[in-house]
């Protein structure tokens, strides 16, 4: 069976890659006529009923002149491109290449191509996706659910370079849509020219190594009253904002030993000649865990995806609010960032979300006792669940046992759901929402 | 991508050209180019889109099919689908279908491509493309984000109006050629990089045509010289064929004879009595021992043409009383190049003087009995023949040609030597043949096996060898030996071959290729006929049967179905009837799910859980619409991009309307509620906000 799997990512891989050829190299009326070659074999086959064998003929002529006459590009070009720090999947992400002539001719008519790392999975990552995808649809079927290019990471989209004479240097503006969340790297900028007929191009080919970070998509979530009370916060304000120009205390003390200088009261050390500080009000603020359930074996889902955007969208909306954030997962080991009031900004905890990974290989018992021993510190939880199996079922009920005040989101695939998760669950002490992937603004929006 | 000017203009009055609508192509043209001078366009909604996609390919089908049922050529429809005409009819009809759908493509999408010239967007939504809007739509529905893709489909439809015009018989002229070369070289004119001069770009063009140029015409010389051995090299691969002129037999030959057990011809007898023994495809006078041959003695050209009766019946031999007749199913193998159809010799029971409903294009026979069809590749025909008279030439007992005497020499002292063995008393030739028949019977054996005792030697042939060493062969030793010992009496007699009859299968028989068989042809004195006469041991059924494999049913399944494909295939059965009267209910069902389920939705769009109509934008139905549009029309219109609610605030500041301020927004609010409210409104709202932007109405149409 292995061997048959290899044969098909043989041939995946290589029909893919030569269709990015392809797409690279033909103009779009090259690509047309490429097309109308094909069709005109096909229709042509019998030359005694029709004539566009003649037509098969001449466009077979035009594309192989094409190609003759991409060659003899000699060319020399610099570029160097400003990319933003980061990006957004879903959202169009604009740049600018410069591009400087190097050659002593003018440089006309040349299109401007994005080179990324290959994007094709290796073996073993397209072998977990395709027997992931093989549970959900049959073999040989169209299906909804099988996406038509899982693994794509970008839409790039062609620049035209105006005319440059010798030594100029141009700056022109690129766009790129990131469809999936993570590092985009970029491996150089290619240059492209058309043959004569503008049907085949050959290429000029700039190193510019290069990196973006590309973020969760993130969805509105309404302000919602999460749930849970202020806590007491150890460490105090120290914890919180230490920026502002606030200066209440409820009284002073002797200085001891370890007390951080900048507590020190200037004014009453003048009076008494001896150090005096301030001492502030234990501090009660309200922090909650964001829990992401990353177990899956599937990890490229859509499901996943959606659910690290669910946690991104809370991620934003939560950290706009006065409270602590902790983001809770396990990856390859188990994580907790806390944000908010000082800490870490939102764009920090969407960098964390944009790298995370689905964990496959540890038991959901590891995030478990993550959260359990948080729970200590945190007013209230907010799990993002991928499935309601029996371990989150009594992961739940651990919780409430404990008496957490719980937001239970529950991402479920295309026409997926549970009974009766529509409603309240655990009478009064949480809420299990479920949000259906392709339909995750409108369960947000239904969230008060 | 829009075309450059005039273009469709040109592509369309080439197409017209070529396929002899020329008014037809210029007027679409001229009305498609007249976009660019009538600035009118229309809102064309995506809907609307689908709708005229559906209704072109619907539009095509129909074509096809009346094309396919009322060609003339074709006999018309009944003509095509029943009937013994029926193979050259709907081969007729084939042809003209499948070239008319090509070729009346671009005026069956004449009007989606129009839709896109005369619409505001110039572009048709790729989702009203019926092939790819399901995966769109699904795509949709699972939030990929997809925006609404628009293309501009002008190049699509020249390519489209290029190729049809290319769709007519090779007549071997060029106009064609020239033609798309000018259309070529218009769209790349168009499209070329600005980067180089005109000389370069000429240049380029002019290595195209004549690359292009040389290239079709290599291709029309290449399929000319290989269409000369087509048919030899298509022959490889089927079982060999009879030949009407020679026979090569396996005399001499080494190793087991083998003959497929596949089913070549079936038989269901047409009157009471059994059906004949033996079907000849052909017989021969000439044999060369050296080759172990067997010839007719004449050439291809000694064939005749039989003219038919009526269209399917053939006589062949005209004052012939046939008392019995078997109907006949059989393929025809072979290829007869000059006229580009099956051909093969039609296996008939001796005396047959009459076929019936036989779908041939031709029938020719020859001097030894031979019939050649040319027609399709199967037949069914019923045979009727009688004792008597063959279509056989009488012996050539002549001076110059005594081909049915003709003995070798070399096979002469063998049959002498046999003769004296048999040592025979009588000149009767009834009891001649009775006393050779009981000869071969008691002194030799049936096998098929070929050791080296039957190889010739330097002093001996095969047929010297087999008469006096092994004495034991198969049909094609004891045919020849027959033949000869009965012309060294001096009794005219022939090589026959074809196949043995004696299988039934059902209320009919089965022939299998193994049942090949050889025997001879004696010729009769007194009666003045030919008639069969074979000497073959009759174990030689049962000797083949043994042979037979368990799995010999799973070859009589893949036979049968073969031969039912191949019935299908060459028209004669009447599934091709069903198969167009089926299209007709499958074509009323698409019509009827096209028009009146759509209509149906779009009639009650509150119904099934959501508007039907467009689900990415809810509330499209609000009558709050009507309202603004009433208000627009008082005056007050509302500015591209202004919020309703701040709109409606500065239409309200109009003293006229001071009695509407509150219920006009109390219908914002419930408007906005189901616009915007993932609930959206229940029931009793909704009828509320029908209810209230019906009352404002009323009383501004009082106003």
């Amino acid at each position: 069976m292995k061997a048959i799997y290899q044969l098909i990512y043989w041939s995946y891989r290589n029909s893919s890659g030569f269709w990015r050829w392809a797409q690279r190299r033909f103009t779009p009326a090259g690509r047309c006529m490429a097309g109308g070659l094909l069709v005109a074999g096909a229709v042509g086959a019998d030359i005694e009923y029709t004539v566009t064998y003649q037509s098969f003929m001449l466009l077979l002529a035009c594309l192989l002149l094409a190609v003759a006459g991409s060659f003899f590009f000699r060319a020399r070009f610099s570029a160097t491109r400003r990319l933003p720090r980061c990006g957004t999947v879903g959202q169009p992400l604009p740049y600018q290449v410069c591009v400087k002539n190097l050659t002593a001719e003018t440089q006309a008519g040349l299109t401007l191509l994005e080179d990324l790392a290959d994007p094709r999975p290796s073996f073993a990552e397209w072998l977990a996706f395709k027997r992931a995808e093989a549970r959900h649809v049959r073999a040989f079927r169209v299906s909804p659910q099988r996406r038509s290019n899982p693994f794509r990471l970008v839409n790039l989209r062609e620049v035209e370079v105006p005319a440059l004479r010798p030594g100029d240097e141009i700056e022109v503006r690129g766009e790129l849509l990131p469809l999936r969340r993570g590092i985009l790297q970029f491996t150089g900028v290619t240059l492209a020219r058309p043959d004569p007929l503008g049907l085949f191009r050959s290429f000029c080919r700039v190193a510019a190594p290069q990196k973006v970070l590309i973020l969760p998509k993130r969805h509105p979530v309404p302000p919602i009253a999460l749930p849970g009370v202020m806590k007491y916060q150890e460490g105090g304000v120290a914890l919180a904002a230490n920026v502002g120009s606030s200066e209440e205390f409820v009284s002073l003390r002797e200085y001891r030993h370890g007390d951080p200088l900048r507590h020190i009261h200037w004014r009453s050390w003048a009076k008494t000649g001896k150090p005096i500080v301030k001492e502030f009000e234990d501090e009660f603020f309200v922090r909650h865990a964001l829990v992401l359930d990353t177990f899956t074996d599937e990890p490229r889902s859509e499901v996943f995806e959606e659910a690290v955007s669910v946690a991104a969208s809370f991620a934003c909306t939560v950290l706009s609010q006065e409270s602590l954030l902790d983001l809770l997962f396990v990856g390859n080991r188990s994580y907790c960032f806390t944000a908010g009031r000082g800490l870490a900004r939102a764009d920090q905890m969407l960098e964390i979300l944009a790298s995370v990974r689905a964990c496959g290989d540890q038991p959901f018992s590891t995030l478990e006792q993550l959260v359990l021993g948080h729970l200590s510190v945190v007013s209230g939880c907010i799990c993002v669940l991928q499935r309601w199996d029996d371990a989150r079922k009594k992961f739940v009920e651990k919780l409430k046992a404990l008496n957490v005040p719980l937001l239970l989101l529950l991402v479920v695939g295309p026409g997926g759901g549970i009974s009766g998760a529509g409603g309240p669950l655990l009478d009064g002490s949480g809420t299990l929402r479920v949000l259906e992937v392709g339909k995750i603004e409108a369960g947000l929006a239904k969230l008060t | 991508m829009k075309t450059p000017p005039f273009l469709l203009l040109a592509a369309l009055l080439f197409w017209g050209w070529e396929s002899g609508l020329l008014a037809v192509g210029a007027l679409l043209g001229v009305v498609l180019e007249s976009s660019r001078i009538i600035r009118a366009r229309w809102e064309v909604a995506d809907q609307d889109f689908r709708r005229l996609w559906t209704f072109c390919v619907l539009l095509a089908l129909a074509l096809v099919l009346y094309v396919f049922a009322t060609n003339q050529a074709g006999g018309g429809f009944s003509g095509m689908v029943q009937g013994p005409g029926a193979v050259r009819n709907a081969a007729a009809s084939s042809v003209n279908s499948a070239t008319s759908f090509f070729r009346w493509l671009p005026m069956t999408l004449f009007l989606f491509i129009a839709a896109q010239v005369f619409s505001e967007r110039g572009a048709v939504p790729l989702a009203a493309l019926s092939t790819t809007s399901l995966i769109v739509r699904w795509r949709r529905a699972r939030g990929d984000g997809l925006d609404e893709r628009y293309v501009d489909v002008s190049y699509a439809y020249f390519i489209v109006c290029l190729f049809a015009a290319g769709i007519h018989p090779n007549t071997g002229t060029y106009s064609y050629f020239w033609g798309q070369c000018v259309l070529v070289a218009w769209v790349l004119w168009s499209l070329r990089s600005r980067r180089f001069g005109l000389a370069a770009w000429l240049g380029m063009l002019v290595a195209v045509v004549a690359i292009g140029f040389a290239g079709q015409y290599g291709i029309n010389q290449a399929e000319r010289f290989i269409g000369s051995f087509n048919a030899q090299w298509m022959a490889r691969f089927f079982r060999q064929q009879t030949d009407a002129r020679q026979s090569l037999t396996s005399m001499g030959q080494i190793g087991e004879l083998k003959l497929s057990p596949r089913i070549v011809i079936r038989l269901e007898p047409r009157s009471a009595g059994p059906v004949p023994a033996y079907l000849r495809e052909a017989s021969y006078r000439n044999y060369q021992p050296q080759k172990s041959t067997w010839y007719a003695g004449g050439s291809r050209g000694d064939f005749s043409d039989v003219s038919s009766e009526r269209e399917t019946t053939w006589v062949l031999l005209p004052r012939k009383t046939n008392a019995a007749a078997v109907s006949i199913a059989c393929y025809l193998n072979g290829w007869a190049q000059d006229l580009g159809a099956p051909e093969g010799l039609l296996p008939l029971p001796s005396g047959c003087g009459r076929l019936e409903n036989l779908p041939l294009f031709i029938l020719r026979t020859n001097l030894t009995g031979a019939v050649l069809g040319i027609g399709p590749g199967l037949v069914i025909f019923d045979a009727h023949y009688g004792p008597g008279a063959t279509i056989d030439a009488p012996p050539d007992t002549g001076t110059t040609n005594r081909f049915d005497l003709m003995v070798p020499t070399n096979e002469v002292p063998a049959l002498d030597r046999v003769i004296s063995e048999m040592n025979l008393s009588t000149t009767n030739e009834i009891r001649l043949r009775q006393a050779m028949e009981k000869f071969f019977a008691d002194k030799f054996t049936y096998s098929t096996w070929q050791g080296a005792d039957k190889r010739a030697t330097v002093n001996a042939t095969p047929l010297t060898r087999f008469l006096l060493a092994s004495r034991s062969g198969h049909c094609e030793y004891f045919a020849t030996a027959t033949v000869l010992l009965l012309r060294q009496f001096g009794i005219p007699a022939r090589y026959a071959v074809g196949y043995y009859v004696h299988e039934t299968s059902g209320s009919g028989y089965v022939v299998r290729e193994r049942d090949a068989h050889a025997w001879c042809l004696v010729w009769n004195r007194a009666a003045g006929n030919w008639e069969d006469f074979d000497t073959t041991p009759p174990s030689w059924v049962a000797t083949e049967g043994a042979r037979a494999s368990v799995l010999q049913w799973l070859s009589d399944l893949r036979s049968w179905i073969g031969f039912q494909v191949a019935k299908f295939r060459w028209g004669q059965t009447n599934l091709r009837q069903y198969i167009l009267w089926s299209l007709i209910p499958a074509l009323a069902v698409l019509l009827y799910s096209v028009v009146f389920r759509r209509r149906k939705k779009r009639a009650a769009p509150g119904s099934g859980g959501g508007p039907a109509v467009d689900d990415a934008r809810p509330g499209r139905d609000s009558e709050f619409y009507r309202l603004e549009s009433r208000l627009s029309g008082r005056g007050l219109p509302r500015a591209s991009g202004e919020p309703l609610a701040g709109w409606l605030e500065r239409a309200l500041a109009e003293p006229a309307l001071a009695d509407l301020r509150e219920p006009l927004r109390e219908v914002l609010r419930l408007h906005y509620r189901h616009r915007f409210d993932p609930e959206g409104l229940n029931a009793a709202d909704r009828q509320a906000l029908a209810r209230q932007a019906l009352a404002c109405l009323q009383t501004l149409s009082r106003k």
